[in-house]
């Protein structure tokens, strides 16, 4: 027992040496300090002060004072020169875009400055949400714009506005293999959308921005071969889902049927025209989004309408693997619970519960928008997860093609220094 | 019974599905009230919606590609190339040339431009000067460089923004302005905007209250009765720098002068009383929030340093002026207080007086968030052309001290920027220099 507390203490010991063997944040710009209050004073002895105007956390600050102070010494500015006339006043500063340290260096009644540039610190980690427990993991973080993601085997395609982009593994993350201009002849909206979805082989792309469609494929027995993306003007209707499988046993080949639903977009705006093919058989409102769910008899197409309803199209015409005649007699059911959601959601396999959730963003303010998980067992929306923070504007929500996850468009708005930037978060949960 | 049916129809009520937050509708018109003019050349509401820039300015200061979509320098800054947007075109579907551009930053800064020689090269403009102009392509995001040309007197100025002019004259006193459905950044929500111009800040506040008016004015120093009257207020960080600029002929051509008025001016008092602590007392050019170095800049008033310098000389009368409005006038009536208090005799004058003005308090716009171009455009607007050349927070600093130290520029407040709107506005942004970008607002009731 003695042998083992005394293992357990020599690998503390151990590992704190190497926490502490770790290189400061600090370091670089102490030592960058020190050398020019050195520079003008020469050695001697200053009396040194020091204060925080920046978001560096207090705790940090005797370990900076302490950097600084071993950095002057071995420059020859003693540091405990308290009756010295010469004085140092250190200022941990900052503006929108860095972080500046500060020195004011008096000898007499004369002050000089020296200012250094500090890299700013590491990000803060995330706090995961609880409930039915729903997870982000950040695929990509860029400064373009990015309008819709699609996770393929090996990579990931970004459509923008004006470009796609195809990453592919590396070692080191993401690596840009191609980059194709859409060519778009005409002016995108305001709020342009897109759509990306799997091609119906399952080995390329098929991807639809505002009055252009454009494809991608690769040769499959050539893992490191390039992309061929090719973008034609068009007018066709876009498909509304992934080529999934929403029932948990329904890996039927009729099944397939069903995720054929395309609707048609209006170009010049950010929705859908309520015009849908094949049709439903009821006369759709135009909307934002929409998703297949699975019903009791067949499945159901939700659809968040533009004055902010959330309703299911629920009819026979929408069976499994029934032909879409359009003859059944149909209706359009409002959803209740909605109230909190936002234009956008997508419909996801979880295998928790009934199986199928819908993840929706929120309704509350577009610079903190949350993503939450629901179930619709019928025409209410049940919150299945807390609310989970976005940190910024979901302006897209897409179905995995596996069904299992959804990728989400995080745009994070300029402020405090920085300028917009774009994250693709792949969104799964966990069951309880 | 009646308690129980209302309580079953409020249960009944919130049971039913509800309207959820959507994305931006398209379609509708903002009203928009202001003080001033919509066309004048710096910070003109509808100018700014109506035109582009060869470059525009980010959240974080960086420059980027607007009509330009890229450029490049050679000879140390002194020869800058810009080239222009292909497929972009103006409002009367003419399309953007380099011989427009050209003559459009010819008509807007005449002999006073930062370039002194100009030229259309193809798709491209080229712009040379004998001095560096490193920070050119953000000079050009600002108001002043905007390109555009007057097309006719119907129609007014054309551009190749968001929104385009109509000249309609149905409404005196209202400017009315269209979607562009062809414009190179995507057609904006809003159908129209309609601004409703030299409109007092009371007015406004009226007409937004009765449902007149969705965007009004709120001058940093009524932000405070703003919140008051629960006016949903949006403002901006620091964009506008109060300041005295000094002539430096007649009396205060003394440089221990100036330097005394700059230690005899209370900014406290200006920023508690006036300005009712919307602000920030200022003795460096730029904000803490751009540079990190303001408090280098003692804010400090010094009376007894300020006779000092004076040196028991009593200088002949001083004139101070003000540019602006009723609190415009009050602060340069505190200035003048604080002046005679460290020996000064000051008289306050009004900003036409054909005599010689020694002092004005003007209200400066920080164009960019970038802080070389911020200060370039500072100097400028306060007729002291010098070219920023530092690039380091080290370097920025000493030339904004050389300034400073010589006392023609005395700042003395950062202000914000503020509007209030209505319950219908939403998305509504504020750009770098506090000016409302409307091509992204939106109306929740929009059809």
């Amino acid at each position: 027992m003695r042998f083992l507390c005394l293992l357990a203490m020599l690998a503390s010991a151990l590992l704190a040496q190497l926490a502490s063997a770790a290189p400061s944040p600090w370091e670089q710009p102490a030592a960058a300090l020190a050398d020019q209050i050195a520079g003008i004073l020469g050695p001697g002895q200053a009396r040194l002060t020091m204060r925080n105007l920046s978001k560096i956390s207090m705790d940090e600050f005797p370990a900076i004072r302490s950097l600084l102070e071993q950095d002057l010494k071995a420059r020859g500015v003693q540091t405990s020169g308290a009756e010295s006339a010469n004085s140092i006043r250190v200022t941990l500063s900052e503006n929108l875009r860095e972080r500046l340290w500060v020195a004011e260096v008096v000898e007499g009644s004369e002050t000089r400055v020296a200012i250094v540039h500090v890299e700013a610190g590491a990000a803060q980690p995330e706090a995961l949400a609880g409930g039915l427990a729903l997870r982000r993991q950040s695929l990509l973080t860029t400064t373009e714009p990015v309008l819709a993601a699609l996770e393929t085997g090996d990579g990931l395609v970004v459509v923008g506005p004006e470009e796609i982009v195809v990453f592919a593994h590396s070692a080191n993350g993401w690596k840009e293999q191609n980059r194709v201009a859409i060519g778009q002849r005409k002016p995108l909206p305001r709020d342009p959308r897109s759509v990306i979805v799997l091609s119906p082989d399952g080995l390329g792309f098929e991807a639809l921005v505002a009055g252009m469609a454009c494809s991608g494929s690769k040769q499959p027995a050539q893992p490191e071969a390039q992309w061929t993306v090719r973008c034609r003007e068009s007018d066709d209707p876009w498909q509304l889902t992934q080529s999934q499988r929403l029932a948990a046993s329904s890996d039927h080949a009729e099944n397939a049927g069903l995720t054929r639903i395309r609707a048609f977009f209006s170009t010049a705006r950010n929705y859908f025209t309520g015009v849908v093919t094949p049709s439903v058989g009821v006369d759709l409102p135009p909307f934002y989004s929409a998703a297949l769910l699975p019903r009791p008899d067949g499945a159901g197409l939700l659809i968040n309408s533009i004055d902010g309803k959330v309703q299911i199209a629920e009819t026979a015409t929408l069976k499994l693997g029934v032909p879409t005649d359009g003859s059944s007699s149909v209706g359009l059911k409002a959803i209740a619970g909605t109230r909190d959601w936002g234009s956008d959601f997508a419909a996801f396999r979880s295998g928790c519960s009934t199986g199928t959730q819908v993840i929706a963003s929120g309704s509350g303010e577009a610079f903190a928008d949350s993503l939450r998980a629901y179930e619709i067992p019928a025409q209410e929306a049940i919150p299945a997860s807390a609310p989970m923070n976005m940190d910024g504007t979901v302006t897209a929500l897409g179905t995995a093609p596996d069904g299992k996850s959804v990728l989400a468009v995080v745009r994070r708005t300029g402020s405090q220094g920085h300028a917009d930037s774009y994250e693709v978060d792949r969104v799964t949960a966990s069951c309880n | 019974m009646l308690r129980q049916v209302a309580i079953s129809c409020l249960l009944a009520a919130l049971a039913l599905p509800a309207a959820a937050r959507t994305r931006p509708h398209y379609g509708g018109t903002l009203r928009v009230e202001i003080e001033g003019d919509p066309w004048q050349r710096t910070g003109g509401l509808a100018r700014r919606m109506v035109l582009d820039g060869l470059t525009t300015i980010g959240p974080d200061g960086t420059v980027l590609p607007a009509l330009a979509v890229r450029w490049t320098s050679e000879n140390n800054d002194h020869r800058w190339q810009f080239w222009l947007r292909s497929g972009v075109h103006f409002q009367n579907d003419t399309a953007l040339s380099s011989a427009a551009v050209e003559a459009s930053l010819t008509a807007s800064c005449g002999a006073s431009c930062p370039w002194s020689a100009m030229r259309a090269a193809g798709s491209s403009v080229v712009l040379t000067a004998d001095s560096p102009m490193p920070n050119l392509p953000a000079l050009l995001a600002g108001d002043k460089y905007l390109i555009g040309f007057d097309a006719d007197p119907h129609v007014g100025i054309v551009g190749t923004g968001p929104f385009a002019a109509t000249g309609e004259l149905n409404n005196p006193g209202v400017t009315r302005l269209v979607a562009n459905e062809t414009c190179w950044q995507g057609r904006p929500f809003l159908d129209s905007v309609e601004i409703s111009s030299r409109k007092s800040i009371h007015d406004q506040w009226l007409d937004l209250s009765v449902g007149r008016a969705d965007l009004v004015e709120v001058p940093a120093e009524q932000m405070r009765q703003a919140h008051d009257q629960r006016l949903a207020v949006v403002a901006s960080p620091l964009v506008s720098l109060l300041a005295l600029t000094v002539s430096d002929s007649g009396a205060l051509s003394s440089p221990s002068l100036r330097a005394a008025i700059a230690l005899a001016v209370d900014r406290g008092a200006l920023s508690n009383v006036i300005f009712q602590k919307q602000g920030e007392i200022a003795a460096s050019l730029l904000p803490a929030e751009l540079t990190g170095y303001a408090f280098l800049f003692s804010t400090q008033r010094d009376l007894n340093k300020a006779h000092e310098l004076r040196g028991g000389v009593a200088p002949p009368a001083l004139t101070l002026a003000a540019e602006g409005g009723a609190a415009m006038q009050l602060a340069a009536q505190r200035i003048a207080l604080n002046l005679r208090d460290a020996g000064f005799s000051v008289q306050v004058v009004s900003a036409g007086a054909p005599q010689h003005i020694d002092l004005t308090l003007r209200r400066l716009t920080l164009e960019s968030s970038q802080p070389q171009c911020a200060l370039e455009s500072i100097l400028r607007a306060a007729s002291l052309p010098v070219p920023v050349t530092e690039q380091t927070p080290a370097g920025l600093y000493k030339v904004e001290r050389a300034i400073v130290d010589t006392h023609l520029l005395i700042p003395l407040l950062y202000l914000p920027r503020a509007y209030a709107v209505g319950g219908r506005v939403r998305d509504l942004r504020l750009g770098p220099d506090g000016a409302p970008q409307l091509a992204g607002v939106a109306l929740e009731d929009a059809p």
